[in-house]
């Protein structure tokens, strides 16, 4: 009821702002009467539907014959799943870069060097033959830390049992790294320690994983991907095909018909949300069989929520294609718009890693909310009911939007 | 028949001291002049003289600086809604979105008047009958030129205007347009169209209205047009030949459409 209310305020006061709002509203004033094939006499509002829903469904066939559109808003927004899918590489482990350099010749270094290979925890640099190439690669942000095993490694001096000491060498861009490296070496050396000297120590450590199931860092990407993805189906389609329509003269012809903008837009969302639905759909099958993308939310909310969140940024599309001349105005006005969008959102770089005050900048932007809204929905569970503050800062956002795209369209 | 003896017919479109400025420069000079029920009326002219834009401000898609224009009694300035249900305006073939059959671009042009209508009896009309399931892009010059007239016609509009209908077509294609144009009109459909070819609108126009700078120059019947220049003691160089290279052109090519 407060929502009804607060819509119902929000459209007195867009009438009171604007002269032209009460002309896009008016409907079917001048159509001379019509009869269906049953000569049943059509309402405006039948008639008007024929218009928006014909308009829909031609541009959404339209769209499944266009193999250009398809690679952009489907085969794109993949790619980007698999680029970030192969980064995160499916799993939480972490691993160093590390060169190893094996001045020992004694059988007790070949082993330790193949025993260190076959650690998962380091990936050893391949041609890294001296200290220097180390350091060359190092300085290259290429490797985190080099291990030397020195001549005398393994080698058994006074006594039967091998000793030696390893040397790691670092440089102050990856001093963190190299701290962990020498923990992993410490503890692989402690096994080695306790196998030629029995002694039982009365303080030790032991980690154990829980095996539950958490947030993967995909799940997280996922959501990310999905905001970029209607980012690419609302801005960068409109801003691209409006002024092609307006140089081809698509837009005029329309404008000599009675076809109101409201029409055109309506219809416009429709096709968008039908299309968008579509490629969204592709996105999590594949983010969930290749990726194993956890989708815990009801699959009907998180449909629901999506078309709110392509409808309202398919506003700035239609705000931008619809007052620009050509692309030479679109374009650039796009990219201002959409650049803080993709960086400061949360589609590819969390949110939570930013400092405090761009945190706080950047949950206004009208992206933000709808990223939140699924990733809590898809991977919290949450219910629409839980995502009050997304829903009505989404709506705000498209409010603020369409009434500035109803103003700025033009026809040609 | 003269201009001034116009006053007893019936006017669909009546035009009076029309003026556009463009950037301070006047384009159309306050011209006048009335179209009749069922005629096809041609406006004349160099490029520049003002008839595109004349027609625009007809059309409800530029604003008219001063002066009016009524189709059927109705002010295009002040109900510019209720006149873009009684018109029809033949636009350039690239208007229509690729990738669209023909069938959907006519369902859709329907829509946009809120209506519904018979594609296939539409396209029939204008010989693209076996067409249906073709796109845009797939048609030769002459049949895109046909079929943006059976656009302009989806919803029977009492005046259609055609802008240059045949400019860039071949010989033949631009006879079979012009049969064309003579069927709307037997059909009923009064006809506004501009034109750089003076043989078409000797075929096709009742009466023309030559533009240049803005003003109507001369307006009348083709054929009084040319009594008048003889008249004055205007002689052409004479050929008296009973044929032109045109003429040779179809015979060797064919009369019929050829596309």
């Amino acid at each position: 009821m407060r929502i009804f209310i607060a819509v119902l305020i929000v459209v007195v006061a867009l009438r009171v702002l604007t002269r032209r709002f009460p002309r896009w509203l008016s409907i079917g004033r001048y159509s001379p009467t019509r009869t269906n094939s049953s000569g049943r006499v059509l309402s405006p509002w039948e008639r008007q539907l024929h218009t928006v829903v014909t308009f829909a469904k031609i541009s959404v066939r339209r769209y499944f014959r266009d193999r250009t559109a398809i690679f952009f808003t489907v085969a794109f927004p993949l790619i980007f799943l698999f680029v970030f899918g192969s980064l995160n590489g499916g799993n939480n482990s972490v691993s160093f870069n590390v060169a190893l350099i094996d001045q020992s010749r004694t059988q007790f270094a070949q082993n330790f060097d193949n025993q260190l290979r076959a650690n998962k925890m380091f990936k050893i640099a391949q041609n890294v033959n001296d200290l220097n190439q180390a350091k060359d690669r190092m300085s290259k942000s290429e490797v985190d830390a080099t291990i030397v095993l020195p001549p005398d490694f393994g080698a058994v001096k006074n006594g039967s049992n091998p000793s030696g000491q390893a040397v790691i060498y670092y440089d102050q861009n990856s001093a963190q790294a190299a701290q962990t490296v020498s923990s992993v070496m410490e503890g692989i050396f402690q096994g080695i320690n306790a196998k030629y000297v029995q002694i039982k120590e009365p303080f030790s450590v032991v980690s154990k994983s829980t095996n539950t199931q958490g947030l993967s860092k995909m799940d997280y990407t996922v959501s990310g991907l999905l905001g970029f993805s209607i980012i690419g189906l609302g801005i960068f389609g409109p801003v691209n095909y409006f002024p092609e329509m307006k140089k081809q003269g698509v837009l005029r012809r329309l404008h000599i018909t009675p076809l109101r903008v409201w029409q055109f837009f309506v219809s416009s969302v429709l096709s968008n949300a039908v299309i968008g639905l579509f490629s969204i759909a592709i996105m999590l099958a594949v983010a969930t069989a290749v990726f194993n993308f956890h989708m815990v939310g009801n699959y009907f909310e998180l449909a629901a929520f999506i078309i709110f969140g392509i409808l309202t940024i398919f506003g700035i599309g239609l705000a931008i294609g619809g007052w620009a001349k050509n692309e030479n105005q679109a374009a650039p006005l796009a990219n201002i718009v959409t650049f803080p969008m993709m960086f400061l959102s949360g589609t590819f770089f969390p949110r939570y890693a930013m400092p405090e005050w761009l945190q706080h900048v950047s949950a206004y932007l009208p992206l933000t909310p709808i990223i939140d809204g699924i990733r809590m929905i898809a991977t919290e569970g949450k219910h629409l009911t839980d995502i009050g503050p997304q829903l009505g800062m989404t709506l705000v956002w498209g409010i603020i939007i369409y009434a500035i795209a109803f103003r700025v369209f033009r026809w040609e | 028949m003269r201009y001034s003896d116009l006053g007893m017919a019936d006017k669909i479109l009546e035009v009076k001291n029309l003026e556009k400025s463009y950037g301070g420069k006047k384009v159309v000079k306050g011209i006048s002049f009335d179209v009749k029920r069922g005629e096809v009326f041609g406006i004349l002219g160099p490029n520049g003289a003002g008839k595109t834009t004349t027609l625009e401000m007809i059309e409800t898609l530029r604003p008219i600086d001063g002066g009016r224009a009524t189709i059927n009694g109705v002010n295009v300035a002040n109900d510019p809604q209720k006149i873009r249900y009684m018109i029809g305006v033949q636009t350039q073939s690239t208007a229509f979105m690729d990738k669209v059959k023909l069938t959907e671009l006519l369902e859709q042009q329907a829509a946009a008047y809120g209506e519904k209508t018979d594609v296939k009896k539409l396209l029939d009309d204008v010989d693209l009958g076996d067409k249906t399931d073709s796109y845009i892009e797939s048609l030769s010059g002459g049949q895109k030129q046909r079929f943006s007239i059976a656009a302009a016609l989806v919803h029977q509009p009492k005046i259609f205007f055609m802008d240059e209908p045949t400019t860039g077509l071949d010989p033949q294609a631009r006879r079979n347009l012009w049969d064309l144009v003579q069927k709307i009109r037997k059909d009923g459909t009064t006809i506004i169209l501009t034109t750089h070819y003076m043989e078409e609108a000797e075929v096709l126009c009742d009466r023309v209205a030559i533009m240049d700078e803005g003003q109507i120059v001369a307006m009348d019947a083709p054929k009084n047009l040319v009594q008048k220049l003889l008249k004055k003691g205007f002689k052409k160089e004479q050929h008296v030949e009973q044929a032109n290279l045109e003429d040779v052109f179809i015979d060797l090519t064919g009369k019929d459409l050829q596309d």
